[in-house]
């Protein structure tokens, strides 16, 4: 034990003496012990920190991007500088929507600085300048883009990547005006009900081995019956246990068949009834998903949540935007609920049972009412 | 007395003391001292170098991911060694995997910044086929590709070929960026 204490100390006599002013002159060997060794750490390095000025802007690159959740389309535009420069941006309307960069400390380089875009967010960039200092970047948009739905900023040199100063300018995919009327009441209304999943598809299975398409439907057919008996037109996008396209359809041609139906028809809305699962079995509680197509979706989709969350009494999961496929190609307001979670023990057994299944329907319909009242005062290119 | 002779002359004590105490190497703290190193080892072949990665891994409401970081032997194939790493799941308990057990990479090819990660069919057949668990998946494997600062974009394949939605709900027959939205930065 002694010797143990002892061995102990003399470790870390010498490695307070080597550490303590001799690391610079020799080696520390402390350097070579594994486990300890220093990591080549990739991080991002700062540009040198010299005043803006004389710099070039050398190349543009842009891109559309898909955000992996929501679905959202974002234009990312970086312009490579030769050194550290600043940037700022502004949409103006007048004469046509366009956002102007200004660049302090950067001009344009030799490289073709015109560049016409894909029209999606953006039709063209140009650049000018006309001090022989500072640059004018132009980007032309096909529709006004809101205070907060973009963003311009810098980048650091970042040498492990490889990647010279940067000015970044990142554009939020606007929303084309809605051109919809809607009027208030569910009589004539035509709806759109999506029992999800079924057929050879059996959806999320619960622990006690209820399946995801048969209380989807179950709940369908109970929307049903409310709507009909308040005068609404009602389709569905399937009244049994079947695949929409076909026997042992693809999954994608399953959900565009889905779509299919409502686009159509012409339907007013379009509501896809779903039961949630996770990995994690305490995962609980009700949720709304609606893709921005155009703002009636969010109105739909949040109404639908207030209903189910009144009429069940579960968790708020929120009303979320997600890239779901029957809400996003389809052309009218659209909403999937998922009602609760069917890998939830104590959730399955709700979702299993008709009275549950009756207040989600109930729950469900007076959200359809409450958007069309809702929608009725909108109008217009809301 | 310079500081380095008197630094040599220390060590030399420190060392004399050190044998006749009869440090044995699986006694000490951590191996050898440091002193009795040979020097030359310093310039020998870089031995074990690692490499940092980021991994998200979904909260137990399924509602968010949160980033774990690994240290990693470092490899010419870091991204397929971050998504491996994805698929043995997180180190905090508090923290659920976001890709069902006996999924499997099969490869990854990059082209013009967008990554094609491809999975074998578990990734769909012992999921858990909800909404949540989807969109804990998809994004957990784009956060976690879209890490690397040369990849924009990750296309899911699914057995070699190109799926247009894993649990029946997402749209993922594009390639998709990253979400920031659905990361939580502390639990």
């Amino acid at each position: 034990m002694l010797r143990r204490v002892l061995c102990f100390l003399v470790i870390c006599a010498v490695l307070a003496v080597s550490s303590a002013g001799y690391a610079a002159k020799a080696p520390s060997p402390m350097a070579n012990q594994p486990g300890n060794r220093l990591l080549a750490v990739v991080g991002k390095t700062a540009g040198a920190s010299v005043t803006p000025g004389g710099q070039q802007l050398t190349q543009i690159r842009w891109a559309n991007h898909i955000d992996a959740v929501t679905g959202a389309g974002r234009l990312r535009l970086v312009i490579d500088t030769t050194g550290p420069v600043q940037a700022s941006g502004k949409v103006t309307v007048s004469p046509t929507p366009r956002l102007v960069v200004n660049v302090k400390g950067a001009v344009p380089g030799q490289t073709d600085t015109d560049i016409d875009l894909d029209g999606r967010i953006a039709d063209s960039i140009s650049m000018k300048s006309e001090d022989d200092r500072n640059t004018v970047i132009t980007v032309e948009l096909p529709l006004m883009v809101e205070e907060g739905e973009y963003k311009v900023f810098t980048l650091p040199k970042d040498i492990p990547n490889k990647k010279p100063n940067r000015v970044v300018i990142d554009i939020n995919q606007p929303l084309p005006p809605a051109k919809f009327s809607f009027t208030a009441g569910l009589k004539d209304k035509l709806i759109v009900l999506d029992p999800g999943h079924g057929g050879s598809d059996p959806g999320a299975v619960g622990l006690a081995g209820n399946r995801e398409k048969t209380v989807n439907l179950a709940v369908a057919l109970r929307v049903k019956a409310l709507l009909d008996k308040a005068g609404a037109k009602v389709i569905m996008t399937r009244q049994d246990d079947r695949d929409v396209f076909g026997p042992n359809a693809s999954a994608v041609d399953e959900l565009k068949a889905r779509a299919t139906i409502a686009n159509v028809k012409k339907a007013d809305i379009f509501v896809s009834i779903h039961s949630n699962a996770a990995t994690n079995r305490s995962a609980e509680g009700t949720s709304t998903y609606f893709y921005q197509k155009t703002r009636y979706d969010y109105l739909l989709a949040n109404n639908l949540q207030a209903g189910m969350l009144q009429a069940g009494g579960l968790k708020d999961k929120g009303t979320l935007s997600a890239n779901f496929y029957v809400i996003k190609r389809t052309t009218m307001p659209a909403a999937l609920v998922e009602m609760a979670f069917l890998s939830n023990p104590a959730e399955e057994k709700l979702l299993a049972g008709p009275q549950f299944q009756q207040k989600m329907a109930e729950g469900i319909v007076r959200g359809i009412e409450s958007f069309f009242a809702q929608a009725a005062t909108k109008g217009g290119e809301w | 007395m310079s500081n380095r002779s008197r630094y040599i002359a220390l060590v030399a004590i420190l060392l004399i003391a050190l044998f006749a105490a009869g440090c044995e190497p699986d006694q000490a703290v951590t191996g050898q001292p440091p002193a009795v190193k040979p020097p030359e080892k310093l310039a020998g072949p870089p031995a074990a170098e690692t490499m940092s990665v980021t991994v998200y891994h979904a909260t137990k409401d399924a509602a968010y991911l949160v980033a774990e970081t690994y240290t990693l032997p470092k490899t010419d194939k870091p991204v397929q060694a971050a998504v491996e790493q994805l698929l043995t799941g997180p180190k905090n308990p508090e923290l659920i995997r976001a890709l069902p057990e006996g999924t499997k990479l099969k490869g990854i090819t990059v082209k013009d910044h967008i990554a094609y990660v491809d999975f074998n069919d578990k990734i769909i057949k012992n999921g858990s086929g909800g909404s949540a668990g989807e969109i804990m998946a998809v994004s957990a494997i784009v956060n976690t590709v879209t890490e690397f600062a040369d990849i924009y974009k990750v296309q899911i394949m699914v057995e070699g070929r190109k799926i247009h939605t894993l649990y029946g709900h997402m749209d993922t027959s594009e390639p998709l960026s990253r979400s920031e939205k659905i990361i939580k930065k502390s639990l």
